[in-house]
């Protein structure tokens, strides 16, 4: 663990720099800092971070950041613009974002005051509607928005809360103190971030951050699963975090947070509504879902009510929350508090509904559906910013806000205009300038523009506010918004305790938890995954075997020799017909067909090609993955990537690559047999690496044993099924037909054989749930009992091509089997086609 | 005049297909003018559950869950209904179009019978500048709100053409628009987004014409079809009045109505999720006789 201030050697030199990056460090004239306050001096609660800064001198700071690029990296902390297919890394800016208790307080009251105050909004506007009828509230302000989600009208929601996860971005107004600019209350994102923001800053300062008393995040999160816990009707609640799939801008910290608060991570394939309840699809049929926290935004939640077009939901959906049967986080419709109209009312309706003043402001605004409003608006048309009421779109405004005094006569006239015949879709606002805080730009400290998202989670006990932050800043100087992308970063936010921190995670404190060993059922979108990624890396380790095999020939065979060439004929004719290479390299030479078959990602199945597939399966469960198992998957790529580009290479370095390799496969193997927990998701790698690896095994033999093999073709056998040493210790002869097929085929002992496999198949099928308990072996199962059987009695010397292709063919249909029984969810439902014969 | 209508539609799929959950939206509503004397849905095969309800906005909703695997599903409608003949009300009597749209922004409820919720733009029917550009043409300040409708319904059946292969039902409206012509969900919508684009409360009406053989030919069965006209909000005491921008009338005794959206895609008549993959093709049927007719 490395010390930072052990670094601290020349106290001169270090007084010194920190003099000349506050020197440099030039906030814009007007606009509130977080590192210099009003008075022109750095605030106290920035010293302790940029005095140790100043201490590691500019390469130790430089070090220390590169440190932490790394681990993003390593993490696979990525996000996705919007469509874009490639995930990017994680932009984290070096710099926390300091904040010192006392102001804390006063944001986390007014985000609690906050929170509070808008699920009162939602009960009503979707509940009794006194807010509306009492012209507190106008019925337009609410039914002009698109979340204001009509089915939802009158229901219940399980637990009583519209919201239960809330964010809001807030910012310093030009008097210094903060404001609210937008409510996040559909589906915010930014937490799972916050928590790996931290964990990467928290590595690469670890002293500093234990030093400055910097308060932790787990207990928020502690809280929340507490209360999403107790929200439900069951005791021991199913809990799943809905994701709108691995294509969401998000994706990669939805997996995040499942992982971390030990969520179900499920699509809306994954879950099933019947009788009103709401299901998962597991291995073992369908199990209760009991609380759902939704990333997928309400319009797509249920094509039957709501989107019909939407793929991402789960039809009958609003019917199971209406029936009280899923609390859910948050409910559909909670997003109608995020619309501007409703912020121009927020102060009134919290005298009416909190007898309170708002402890945060939001930046000031006017709804222009009443004409006094809109009037007063226009009056002051130069110093006001004009944005849409319910969204960005409306008409005269180019789909983002715009200020009064930077739009021509044309625009002017046309914006005026619109807001007179539908003044309801806008809103005027005070002009937003966004303050600043430091960031670390080429060695120096330079002021960018930020906005930082605060979290509030609903608890039994009232509000509970995460103490930090999701804070993005803006690449460029001058800036009113900052959405990822385009040059901004994120920053981690370091709220400073007065007094020692808590030391929370998520480890419950009591010692009474039910000791549990097979955490819930696996859903069936997991299982396949998991299945495929098992069969993927077989099968990119069988097609590496196979390159291995013919590069080795290759050395050995001087001469064109008839002997020499035939496995390596077989061995090519072998990866054409796996697609490892493609036809029209058969008059290539054999190095170039073995290099393709390694690295050429084009051709869909090489190593490369099935790698990325495997990676991708694995994408799809990475929540159930370790970290350290996703890094080799990267790595396995990475490895046969040396290859690509090039046309051919010597066998050496093929073989080189192709080694390399089979090394990361082998600790991929490792790892999970030491690692992943013998449980139903184990048991579906497995199988599918099984049922792979005993097809390709038929194959092998098929080929390189049929009925005219010689000594050199069986020797080839034997070293693709890893037994040549064996095969010598038992027999001091040369390979022999039934001996050697016996190995390959029937072997109890052999890893490689067939029979081993089947044997492993029928372990695990017999371990998984069944749907009925009436004692009856499924279909699947009777598949693999009778193929177990019949492999264990063959005798080698009956064993034709006839009968390995037999056995083949029998793998082929309990794969089939097993993926009708486990995988049959809705992986492709279509929606009906609406073609009505219209006059 | 009263009504037995019968409305068929058959999906036959390439594969078999394992589970259908439908939205069925077919069954009549009752309304001021029309009563609803009896109805059934038939599906089959035959629906593990079914359930009906009443959706936001009054209409009926079945909800079928199929599990039974089928290459074929058929949901059939029948309902008696009777209609009655309403006059419109004078145009010039109703009030100004402005104090119309003020009232409707202006309304304090979020109930079901708000005209603030047909204020604002939906799924199929969104602002579309060119056809609020249009719609003004018929709007000058204190016109009488149904005076303007009318002119804009005999305006939209002079210019658009009846055209029933420009466009399908999905068809955006701002396409349909620009090429003047579609079939009466096009000329719904365009009319529907003109008025909204004046801040005026508009309604998408599905339902069914009778149509009237020529003298001398005979009634063909099945030949009839579902229709879809306007809803326009005149303030009151008038309220909703009906406009069929297709055949640039008001709706009358030959006008059922099935359901009130804000679009097609609220009164959809079948939206559903089939599990199965291969493709599917789609038969509809629809039958409309008066009782007393032959």
């Amino acid at each position: 663990m490395a010390a930072e201030h052990e670094a601290l050697a020349i106290p001169g030199e270090e007084a010194r720099r920190l003099a000349a990056w506050i020197a440099d460090y030039r906030p814009i004239p007007g606009v509130p800092d977080e590192l210099i306050g009003p008075d022109g001096a750095p605030r106290p609660h920035w010293t302790t971070l940029l005095e140790t800064l100043a201490g590691l001198g500019q390469e130790g700071v430089e070090q220390r950041f590169a440190a932490a690029a790394r681990r993003i990296n390593d993490m696979g902390v990525t996000y996705r613009v919007h469509g874009e297919t490639r995930e990017r890394p994680w932009p984290l800016s070096r710099l926390p974002l300091v904040l010192n208790e006392t102001e804390w307080s006063q944001i986390a009251a007014g985000v609690a005051q906050r929170a509070e105050l808008l699920d009162q909004i939602l009960q009503d506007v979707y509940g009794e509607g006194r807010l509306v009828a009492e012209g507190a509230l106008p019925a337009a302000a609410v039914a002009g928005s698109p979340e204001f989600i009509r089915p939802m009208r009158g229901v219940k929601p399980v637990g009583g809360r519209w919201l239960r996860f809330y964010a809001v971005d807030i910012g310093r107004g030009p008097d210094g103190k903060w404001w609210v600019l937008g409510d996040r209350a559909q589906a915010p994102s930014g937490a799972g971030y916050a928590i790996e923001n931290r964990l990467i800053l928290a590595r690469a300062f670890p002293s500093l951050y234990r030093d400055m008393k910097v308060r932790r995040l787990a207990g928020f999160f502690r809280d929340f699963r507490a209360a999403l816990m107790s929200a439900a009707t069951r005791s021991d609640p199913r809990i799943c975090l809905m994701t709108p799939g691995p294509f969401s801008e998000t994706y990669s910290e939805q997996v995040y947070l499942a992982r971390y608060l030990g969520f179900l991570l499920v699509e809306g394939g994954d879950l099933a509504t019947s009788e009103g309840k709401l299901h998962v699809r597991t291995v073992a049929g369908l199990k209760r879902a009991d609380v759902l926290w939704r990333r997928v935004d309400a319009d797509w939640l249920d094509p039957l009510e709501a989107n019909a077009a939407s793929r991402l939901g789960v039809p009958g959906l609003f019917d199971a929350i209406r029936q009280g049967a899923v609390a859910m986080a948050n409910m559909p419709g909670a997003g109608l508090v995020e619309s501007r109209a409703l912020m121009s009312f927020l102060p009134a309706l919290a005298q009416r509904l909190l007898g309170e003043t708002l402890r945060l402001p939001n930046v000031a605004t006017w709804w222009c559906g009443q004409d006094a409003e809109r009037g007063e608006i226009l009056r002051d048309f130069d110093n006001r910013a004009f944005a849409g009421a319910f969204g960005d779109q409306a008409e005269g405004l180019e789909g983002r806000p715009a200020i009064g005094a930077e739009l021509d006569e044309a625009q002017r006239a046309r914006l005026v205009r619109a807001m007179h015949t539908r003044g309801m879709d806008y809103v005027g606002q005070e002009v937003v300038k966004l303050s600043t805080t430091p960031a670390w730009d080429g060695g120096a400290l330079t002021p960018r523009p930020f906005s930082l998202r605060i979290f509030a989670a609903a608890t039994p006990g009232g509000w509970v506010v995460m103490p930090g932050g999701f804070c993005r800043v803006s690449g460029r100087r001058d800036a009113r918004a900052v959405s990822m992308g385009a040059g901004a970063q994120s920053v981690d936010v370091w709220v400073i305790a007065d007094t020692a921190v808590e030391n929370a995670t998520l480890l419950p404190t009591k010692n009474d938890v039910p000791v549990v060993r097979v955490p819930g059922n696996l859903p069936s979108r997991a299982a396949d995954n998991l299945f495929w990624m098992g069969r993927y890396l077989e099968r990119a380790e069988a097609t590496l075997r196979v390159v291995r095999c013919l590069c080795n020939r290759m050395t050995e065979t001087q001469s064109n020799a008839l002997q020499g060439r035939q496995p390596i004929e077989r061995c090519e004719r072998l990866l054409f017909a796996w697609g490892a290479a493609a036809p029209t390299a058969a008059t290539h030479s054999s190095a170039t067909i073995a290099l393709d078959a390694a690295s050429n990602a084009d051709i869909y199945g090489s190593a490369r090609a099935i790698a990325a597939q495997a990676k991708g399966a694995a994408s799809i469960v990475r929540e159930r993955l370790s970290q350290d198992m996703w890094q080799l998957l990267v790595r396995l790529e990475t490895r046969l990537d040396h290859g690509a580009g090039c046309a051919t290479l010597p066998e050496p370095e093929i073989l080189e690559i192709v080694d390399r390799a089979l090394h990361t496969l082998a600790a991929l193997s490792g790892l999970m047999d030491e690692n992943f927990n013998r449980v139903s998701g184990w048991a579906f790698i497995d199988l599918g690496k099984r049922i792979e690896r005993a097809i390709n095994t038929c194959r092998f033999a098929r080929q390189f044993a049929d009925d005219d093999p010689t000594m050199e073709t069986l020797d080839a056998l034997l070293e693709l099924v890893d037994t040549q040493i064996t095969y010598r210790a038992r027999y001091l002869a040369g390979p022999a037909l039934a001996p050697a097929l016996d190995m390959a085929m029937l072997d109890p002992f052999n890893p490689r054989s067939v029979a081993f496999q089947a044997r492993r198949i029928d372990e695990h099928l017999a371990a998984l749930p069944a749907l009925a308990d009436d004692g009856m072996m499924e279909s699947q199962r009777r598949l693999a009992v009778s193929l177990r059987a019949d492999l264990e009695a063959e005798d080698a010397r009956r064993l034709d091509t006839g009968r390995m292709l037999f056995f083949e063919q029998r793998l082929m249909a309990l794969a089939n089997a097993v993926s009708e029984r486990y995988f049959s969810y809705a992986s492709d439902p279509a929606p009906a086609d609406k073609r009505s014969k219209l006059a | 005049m009263i009504y037995d209508i019968s409305h068929v539609t058959t999906y036959s799929y390439e594969a078999s297909v394992g589970a259908t959950r439908c939205a069925i939206r077919l069954t009549p509503r009752d309304c001021a003018r029309q009563r609803v004397l009896s109805s059934r849905i038939d599906a089959s095969p035959t629906p593990e559950s079914a359930r009906s309800s009443i959706d936001f906005f009054g209409n009926h909703i079945v909800e079928t869950t199929i599990r039974e695997p089928h290459a074929r599903l058929r949901i059939a409608l029948y309902a008696r209904v009777e209609v009655d003949r309403v006059e419109p009300p004078a145009p010039c009597l109703t009030p100004a179009w402005e104090s119309v749209s003020r009232a409707a922004a202006g309304s304090r409820t979020l109930a079901r019978e708000s005209p603030v919720h047909w204020l604002f733009p939906s799924r199929q029917a969104p602002l579309y500048a060119p056809a609020t550009h249009y719609a003004r043409e018929s709007f000058p300040p204190g016109r009488p709100v149904l005076e303007g409708a009318e002119e804009l319904m005999r305006r939209i059946q002079r210019d658009f053409a009846y055209d029933p292969h420009a466009t399908h039902v999905a068809t955006p409206l701002a396409e349909a628009f620009d090429a003047r012509g579609g079939v009466c969900q096009d000329f719904a919508h365009i009319m529907i987004a003109g008025l909204r684009g004046l801040a005026l409360p508009a309604a998408y009406v599905s339902g069914y014409i009778r149509t009237i053989p020529a003298r001398g030919q005979p009634r063909l069965e099945g030949a009839d079809a579902s229709h879809a006209w306007v809803a326009v909000w005149c303030g009151e005491p008038f309220g909703w009045i009906h406009l069929d921008p297709t055949n640039a009338m008001y709706a009358d005794e030959n006008h059922i109505v099935v359901a009130l959206g804000r679009d097609y895609a609220d009164v959809s008549p079948i939206d559903g999720v089939i599990v199965g993959a291969g493709r599917q093709a789609l038969d509809v049927s629809v039958d409309i006789r008066a009782v007393g007719d032959l």
